[in-house]
């Protein structure tokens, strides 16, 4: 693995025509901690990963990974892991080959795909199409392909769509225990009560523009739980 | 870069939709060969010269010219497909220098269309030289003239292969791509070499320069049944430049066009 990265989102802006995607965006995200990205469905959380991956290009702003934009980063792959939708396979192509095509673009060997299907429980669909997976087996694919690279900085929106209560679980051991390694691990959710029992630290948006950001425990300080403190922020801000 | 290029391979022939090629090249090259040699041109209606003169071989043989938008449509679904399927986003997350992908599907294509081409080749040489020997005809053209014709044949499928590419990073829409690529090949050029005066684009359209590589173009004799007349087939060489030209020019679209699209 590289060693570990930091994150630094400044000033990020983007506009789809007339709709203000996301507004003078500024947020750090800290290696070794689980950070949950918050906020209610269209709040321009998506939009914000796709511009730190390089996949959006953003009207004003930068979004950095160790102090590199990510199309300038070395090994951006292998740097960072991202898993942005539950839905990106062909469904012809069996989970194994679909792992395989992506390993050869990073140039690792094939045994790091079994790794990475062993590490995602999904060794035992490997062989089977992708079509035919379930929304959670998709999840899992998703991530494995995402630790293809080994990568020091996990970027996964909305991981726990599809996923059933133990699959949750294990999502929750298994991120824990990848930020204990030292990474950077940022989780784009809209279900309050899931991130709640997932992350440290909390980067909160709403319609596009930051809300709060900070540790899970400063923001719930006054024994409320992490949804009151959402409600309160959004009644303040409304 | 090599990386990529296997990857795309990888792509290419880890979902069923490749085992349709060879079928198709075999139907493309050998069936319509054989079948338009056991007819004989000189059924056709009109009457058009037999295999035994060297017209009639390149009039047999340029008839695989009009099977182009099978390897076209196939090249098409390198780009489109990944829209499609939405795994253009993880293809880009795991190579953001993203004309680099481009470069490889190119390869990765260009070296599967020329597979198809020269399946497409052998069978016709095959059904060619069988079929005559079943009429008990001699072929009218020496078998390095063959051997020219199909060879530039093969290298016009690995052509249309690249085109497809192109065609498919500028659309991305796989349906829409399909539509535009089976109207043009199908309809507009056709329509085009038969508008007297407007005609005399055809020999530098893409069907017009493959038509060149055989010298023989059915087009040509139709423009001539509407109109009395159709545009001089440009020399076989330059007409492969033109084709080539026509690659070249979507390959670089290929290239150039996604670098600031951006993935949502």
């Amino acid at each position: 693995m590289h060693p570990p990265h930091r994150l630094e989102i400044r000033g990020l802006t983007k506009r789809f025509g007339k709709v203000e995607a996301v507004t003078d965006l500024t947020f750090d995200v800290e290696p070794g901690r689980v950070t949950g990205f918050l906020g209610p469905n269209g709040s321009g959380k998506t939009t914000t990963l796709r511009m730190l991956l390089g996949l959006v290009a953003p009207d004003g702003g930068t979004a950095r990974i160790g102090g590199r934009r990510y199309r300038d980063l070395p090994e951006p792959a292998r740097t960072v892991g991202a898993a942005l939708e539950a839905s990106n396979f062909h469904p012809a192509r069996t989970g194994r080959d679909h792992l395989r095509v992506y390993a050869d673009m990073l140039g690792v060997p094939t045994a790091r795909v079994e790794e990475a299907l062993a590490l995602t429980g999904i060794t035992d669909a490997a062989h089977r199409r992708a079509g035919g997976y379930s929304t959670g087996m998709r999840q899992r694919l998703n991530l494995a392909t995402a630790l293809l690279g080994d990568p020091p900085v996990l970027v996964l929106d909305e991981p726990t769509n599809g996923l059933d209560p133990e699959g949750i679980a294990w999502l929750r051991g298994l991120l824990r225990r990848l930020a204990g390694e030292g990474r950077m691990v940022l989780v784009a959710s809209h279900v309050l009560s899931e991130a709640e029992r997932l992350v440290d630290d909390v980067v909160v948006m709403r319609r596009g523009r930051l809300l709060a950001t900070g540790p899970l425990a400063a923001l719930t300080a006054d024994g409320i739980g992490l949804e009151a403190a959402f409600l309160r922020l959004t009644g303040a801000a409304a | 870069m090599n990386r990529l290029v296997r990857a795309e391979l990888r792509r290419l022939f880890s979902t069923p939709l490749w085992r349709w090629g060879p079928p198709v090249a075999l139907l493309s090259g050998g069936a319509l060969t054989a079948m338009a040699v056991l007819v004989g041109p000189e059924h056709f209606d009109p009457p058009m010269p037999g295999i035994g003169t060297e017209a009639g071989v390149r009039l047999v043989l340029s008839l695989i010219g009009l099977t182009v938008l099978a390897p076209a449509l196939f090249g098409a679904l390198a780009v489109t497909s990944e829209y499609r399927h939405r795994t253009i986003t993880y293809t880009f997350l795991f190579a953001p220098r993203r004309h680099r992908v481009l470069a490889a599907k190119l390869a990765a294509y260009a070296l599967a269309g020329t597979g198809y081409g020269l399946i497409v080749a052998g069978s016709a040489a095959a059904a060619l030289y069988g079929a005559a020997s079943v009429r008990g005809v001699a072929i009218g053209a020496s078998p390095e003239t063959v051997a020219g014709i199909l060879a530039s044949l093969a290298a016009a499928m690995a052509a249309y292969t690249v085109i497809g590419v192109g065609v498919g990073a500028l659309l991305r829409d796989q349906t829409a791509t399909l539509a535009v690529l089976g109207a043009y090949l199908y309809m507009v050029e056709h329509l085009l070499a038969l508008i007297p005066g407007v005609g005399a684009v055809y020999p530098f359209l893409p069907g017009g320069a493959t038509a060149a590589l055989t010298q023989a173009s059915l087009m040509g004799e139709a423009a001539v049944e509407v109109s009395g007349s159709a545009a001089h087939l440009l020399p076989p060489l330059v007409g492969a430049a033109v084709l080539l030209a026509y690659a070249l020019l979507a390959a670089a679209a290929a290239v150039l066009l996604p670098m600031r699209r951006d993935v949502t």
